[in-house]
């Protein structure tokens, strides 16, 4: 028989007891609780917190694992762009979120590559996709597409077509092609 | 079912209206790039449905006791070709370049259930150079697309490509910035059969297909040096003719609208809507 686990409380009560969680570890911190259709607690941090915040999160109200560092494009508000990361904590079984809103032409903001380092794929994602820096990152490169690449194809600007998905492909194509060639009348001129 | 390039000047349909024109059943006749017309050299007429037929008949084979081949080429011409084909056809090494879903499928197909081997395919070599059959099976991104393409040229001559399932073939339902239209906007491709995957027996139609394309080859050519034509198989011009015109069209917003191979533009006829 394995064990029964314990009762779980109502999730009103879980949830309001993750709130006075996370509100005592962010005392003194600036920070703003807003409601969400998901019910997740879910916090509003300006970017100067941002790291104090996630710093606190981790250290005082135990949450271990970074879930998720993404971002969202909210063309055409302002400030554009919303950082989310998606904390969870095996603790306590409970998760946070916080979102900072940062604009489009300051799209940065500081890494937590120090605090869970498995958070750096994510990060890289997030630039790759959204073009949204990580100060501080050791090794921000694009994940997902080429390194070349020029775009960040999760702006909301981006057509989903792409713009001449192929110029990549046919330079590269070209400078081969090229060095073939070169490389046989050196052989052919022997 | 796999099929051979579908003829894109008249419709997905004209395949099948073509196999009906054929008496005693349906008959593939794949001596030349679909779409431009048969070999100059075929003597072959167009039949009332629009189908080309090769000359002579109905005949349809490529038996060496046949007097000449369709192409108009002579006993030891055709005997060489008989021979070379056959030998060709039934060894094929694929390459499997399983990029998703359809690998499954792919290695289904060679495995025990389906048998590949029945048709002397199944010897697949995860190394380019030694596989004249390159099977792209799922969806080709771009970042891929150098992977592929460098694959291809690593493969000896003569070689043939099948594009497996929509994705390859189309892009399938990723019309996205990340996924290549259609293989064929890199690589010269034999056969494409649809499918999202396709089934193992699916992909064996195909190859069987693409057996029967091989017959219709004339390999004599290149071995006693007789002039060959563009059309007749452009990857091999790729091969053949360095310095031929190899002018990349510039690309459009959507990589549907053109098909590019790497062939002397000037000796190719110009197709209207391919693809």
């Amino acid at each position: 028989m394995t064990p029964q686990a314990p009762a779980r409380a109502a999730p009103a009560e879980r949830r309001a007891a993750t709130i006075a969680r996370v509100a005592g570890a962010l005392d003194g911190v600036l920070h703003e609780f807003v409601e969400t259709r998901d019910g997740m607690p879910t916090l509003i941090v300006p970017r100067d917190g941002l790291v104090e915040v996630l710093s606190r999160l981790k250290s005082r109200a135990s949450f271990e694992q970074a879930t998720f560092v993404t971002a969202v494009d909210h063309l055409p508000a302002t400030p554009r762009f919303e950082v989310v990361h998606q904390l969870w904590s095996l603790t306590h079984a409970d998760r946070v979120r916080l979102k900072t809103r940062i604009a489009v032409d300051a799209a940065w903001v500081p890494t937590c590559t120090h605090l869970w380092p498995g958070a750096a794929f994510m990060e890289r994602e997030c630039y790759d996709m959204f073009g949204i820096h990580f100060e501080g990152h050791h090794n921000l490169r694009r994940l997902l597409m080429p390194e070349e690449y020029e775009h960040h194809p999760l702006r909301k600007e981006f057509p989903h077509q792409g713009i001449e998905p192929d110029r990549l492909y046919r330079a590269w194509e070209k400078g081969r092609r090229e060095e073939f060639f070169e490389r046989r009348a050196k052989e052919d001129s022997k | 079912m796999g099929s051979l390039n579908p003829d894109p000047t008249r419709g997905a349909d004209a395949g099948a209206s073509d196999l009906k024109a054929w008496p005693g059943g349906p008959k593939t006749y794949a001596g030349t790039t679909p779409g431009r017309g048969p070999h100059p050299d075929s003597g072959a007429v167009r039949t009332d449905s629009g189908a080309f037929r090769p000359a002579g008949g109905d005949r349809g084979d490529t038996s060496p006791l046949s007097a000449a081949d369709d192409s108009g080429n002579g006993f030891m011409a055709s005997s060489l070709d008989f021979l070379i084909n056959w030998g060709r056809k039934n060894s094929l090494w694929p390459m499997p370049l399983g990029l998703s879903c359809c690998g499954i499928e792919l290695m289904a197909m060679i495995g025990p259930k389906f048998d590949l081997a029945r048709f002397g395919a199944e010897a697949a070599r995860f190394t380019p150079r030694q596989c004249d059959l390159l099977i792209v099976a799922g969806t080709l991104t771009w970042k891929m697309a150098r992977a592929c393409r460098q694959i291809y040229d690593q493969m000896p001559d003569p070689k043939w490509v099948i594009a497996m399932g929509v994705c390859s073939s189309s892009g399938g339902m990723y019309d996205s910035y990340a996924v290549v239209q259609g293989v064929d906007s890199i690589l010269p491709v034999d056969v494409y059969v649809p499918g999202c995957p396709p089934r193992p027996d699916a992909v064996i139609d195909g190859i069987m297909k693409l057996q029967k394309k091989i017959e219709r080859e004339h390999p004599h050519r290149r071995l006693l040096r007789v002039p060959d034509s563009v059309e007749e198989r452009g990857h091999e011009m790729i091969l053949r003719a360095p310095n031929a015109a190899v002018e990349v069209e510039p690309h459009t917003s959507s990589t549907h609208e053109k098909t590019t191979y790497f062939v002397d533009q000037s000796a190719r006829k110009p197709e209207e809507g391919a693809r």
